[in-house]
């Protein structure tokens, strides 16, 4: 009983290091910030602090900013998530279908995840240049039109979207060919043999078994999406008029530009719950639709 | 011999915890000079000079700390991006350094933070003479009575222009007012042809607002009254904003888009661009590329052009060692701005500018010709939310959704709830 009891100490001890980085890294900050959005904190004047109960809350409700910035991270959440999950899918399958070079493929398609958002930022911004771009050239020398990519309020949105996929994409699609590779090929043949198309195959036998993996995709997809930031950041500084600043922009320029910390807290935790929501919804959703 | 083998590494695991903690501790004492036999005075200065021009400060400190044994002065780099969260953060529980740099338009925010030091005696006989700078330069300083900074240089917008453009349109100067400048805006505007492969445009908006910006000292206009509140609906604005929207409606620049107009200046698509003296050091890495800098050109009145400063400031409550430190320090810079000004600045101080050593420098010097006309962004605490609101009316009006009276009226709505706001939030009298 005392060797358990010493073991279970020697066990504590170990975790200890990571308990009190966490502890102080992670829940303390999410506490302070709790208790930052129920205060009015200019970082400016921290001494003048002072307890606000859930004004920051109903200040956002009637802050056309924020729903702005709200409308912005929809829009791409709903243009991004089913966008990767479907040409995710797409790629993995491909991969999967592929006798030789797949591995060379898939190297390739999965580069672009390995670099950090600045320098894909920098390098889509030249892609995309209305005037100077690599893109605009390319259709203006078979003929077409220029493409007011980050110009214009309606195609801006798309524009950081196709720039994400492009980023992402790579990533997911190894995450879905894996899950492929793990499916037994039994199942595959039973179905064969019983006289399956391949649309079948895939709609009956492939899909139900990729569930598991397209729900986790489906659910970090949209969980990345509503904190979209760097993209828009350095695509469009959140432009044309604040067409593409999201929440986590707008959070940012509150908190850390504007100083308002509280009010930067508050809405840091009205995405949460928008976050929370989603997860919670999509999760059930799927779930209700088969045996996960 | 398990159980002692455990109990050994949890032994030596903690135990090389604590020494790690001690050694390092002892480590950071020493190397900050905590610890030891040196005397010396150690400054800390914080900056955002991260490219170039904090190559050129740090030559200066060194010189500095050979000049003034006695100090040892500790420079700081920090992204601007970042800079100022952290300096307020540090400043204001009194971890902040002794010397920092901070924009004109950031004063009145850093001082409501309470650690800007009164650097008034640094302006009394024998020290700097306030008539070396020019007078609004040296307005900005002037806070209830005291001087909380010395400004170490002005960054005016000027006109950069691509020479070989401009001497194939037949011009031998930069554009020095509206005619001359909308008429080399037109010959230097070629549509794509055999000898251009790609449309070469005459100007094109670097960053609209600060364009804007420029403009409005020309035409008389202010952004706020001297009670604080905001005018930015005044009609010398509105004239102001209505040529950008003549040049933005009548296509004689491209869509406005973020990094367009200096990548394509740098690239040689476009003649003219107005932006920052700082951008020239941007300018001097580039072999294949002759340009010359010049003044704003006068579209409205008078000359005018947008500006700011980097200021010297220092922490409040330093010792007397310190506090001597720091003068001599801030001194040594400003008497020294020559050597700042090849980093691509224009020095405050007006004996500095006209020393024929400044004046071989070609676009600091131009673009110097601005100082007595130029416009610092307002001071305000919320200068963050203000810029925002006027820089969202300029680009409204420059992408054709709204015209000048109409987004200026708004911007000026929004502009003053958040002063209000401000004022609400904030009714203490600062010191």
């Amino acid at each position: 009983m005392r060797a358990r009891g010493k073991d279970a100490l020697t066990g504590y001890l170990f975790l200890a290091p990571f308990l009190v980085l966490f502890a102080c890294f992670v829940i303390l900050p999410v506490g302070i910030s709790l208790w930052l959005s129920v205060v009015r904190l200019d970082l400016a004047n921290a001494s003048s602090s002072q307890f606000i109960g859930a004004q920051n809350y109903t200040d956002a409700v009637g802050d056309n900013f924020f729903w702005m910035a709200a409308q912005a991270t929809g829009k791409y959440a709903l243009l991004m998530t089913p966008s990767v999950l479907i040409l995710g899918t797409a790629i993995a399958l491909g991969l999967h279908a592929m006798s030789r070079g797949r591995e060379m493929a898939r190297a390739l398609i999965y580069l672009p995840s390995m670099l950090n958002v600045a320098a894909t930022g920098i390098l889509w911004q030249w892609f995309l240049n209305n005037e100077f771009g690599l893109f605009n050239y390319v259709i203006k020398k078979l003929g077409g039109q220029s493409v007011p990519w980050l110009t214009d309020a309606n195609m801006a949105m798309p524009s950081i979207v196709l720039m994400s996929l492009w980023w992402t994409v790579g990533g997911t699609s190894v995450i879905i060919l894996t899950a492929l590779q793990q499916i037994p090929k039994m199942f595959f043949e039973a179905a064969a043999l019983d006289g399956a198309t391949e649309r079948q195959i895939f709609g009956k036998v492939m899909l139900p078994l990729l569930k598991p993996v397209l729900l986790f995709v489906f659910v970090t997809t949209t969980i990345a999406s509503f904190q979209m930031f760097g993209q828009a950041m350095i695509l469009t500084a959140g432009g044309p008029t604040f067409s593409t600043r999201g929440l986590v922009q707008y959070m940012f320029e509150t908190a850390f530009n504007g100083y308002r910390f509280g009010y930067g807290a508050a809405i840091s935790w009205l995405l949460f719950a928008g976050i929370a929501v989603f997860s919670v919804a999509q999760a059930r959703l799927l779930r209700s639709r088969g045996d996960l | 011999m398990r159980k002692r083998l455990g109990s050994f590494h949890i032994h030596a695991l903690l135990w090389g915890i604590v020494a790690l903690v001690v050694v390092t501790g002892v480590a950071r004492q020493v190397l900050n000079g905590s610890v030891g036999p040196s005397s010396k005075t150690r400054l800390a200065f914080w900056n955002g000079f991260t490219g170039p021009d904090g190559i050129v400060m740090l030559r200066m400190i060194e010189d500095f700390n050979r000049k003034n044994p006695d100090v040892q002065v500790v420079m700081q780099r920090i992204p601007w991006a970042t800079y100022y969260n952290k300096l307020t953060v540090a400043g204001s529980d009194g971890r902040g350094p002794e010397v920092f740099i901070v924009h004109a338009d950031a004063m009145p925010r850093i001082r409501r933070a309470g650690f800007l030091g009164d650097l008034s005696p640094l302006y009394g006989p024998g020290m700097l003479d306030p008539a070396d700078f020019d007078p609004y330069v040296v307005q900005q300083m002037d806070f209830a009575g005291k001087k909380l900074g010395v400004p170490l240089d002005v960054h005016p917008q000027g006109l950069y222009v691509n020479k070989a453009m401009m001497r194939a349109a037949g011009y031998k100067h930069p554009p020095r007012d509206k005619a001359e400048f909308l008429d080399l805006l037109a010959k230097t505007t070629i549509e794509e042809g055999p000898n251009t492969p790609q449309k070469q445009w005459g100007f094109a908006f670097t960053y609209w607002g600060a364009n804007f910006r420029s403009l409005v000292p020309q035409f008389g206009g202010r952004y706020t009254d001297p009670q604080g509140n905001a005018v930015l609906n005044s009609a010398e604005n509105v004239r102001a904003l209505e040529f950008l929207e003549t040049i933005a409606r009548e296509k004689k620049a491209p869509p406005a888009d973020n990094g367009l107009g200096w990548f394509g200046f740098r690239t040689q698509r476009v003649a003219m661009v107005w932006d920052g003296v700082f951008m020239l050091g941007d300018l001097m890495r580039l072999n294949d590329l002759e340009y010359v800098g010049a003044p704003v050109p006068k579209i409205g009145p008078k000359p005018g052009a947008f500006g700011n400063s980097h200021v010297l400031c220092v922490k409040r409550a330093l010792n007397p060692k310190q506090q001597d430190a720091a003068t001599r320090f801030i001194a040594y810079l400003s008497d020294h701005s020559l050597e700042w000004a090849a980093a691509g600045q224009v020095p405050a101080r007006k004996s500095i500018r006209s020393l024929p050593e400044f004046q071989k420098l070609q676009v600091q010097a131009a673009f110097a010709e601005q100082v007595p006309h130029v416009l610092f962004p307002p001071r305000t605490p919320v200068i963050f939310e203000f810029m925002l609101e006027m820089d969202r009316a300029v680009e409204r009006v420059v992408r054709g959704q709204a015209k000048p009276k109409q987004a200026l009226d708004e911007a000026n709505k929004n502009a003053q709830a958040v002063i209000d706001r401000d004022r609400r939030e904030h009714p203490e009298v600062l010191p």
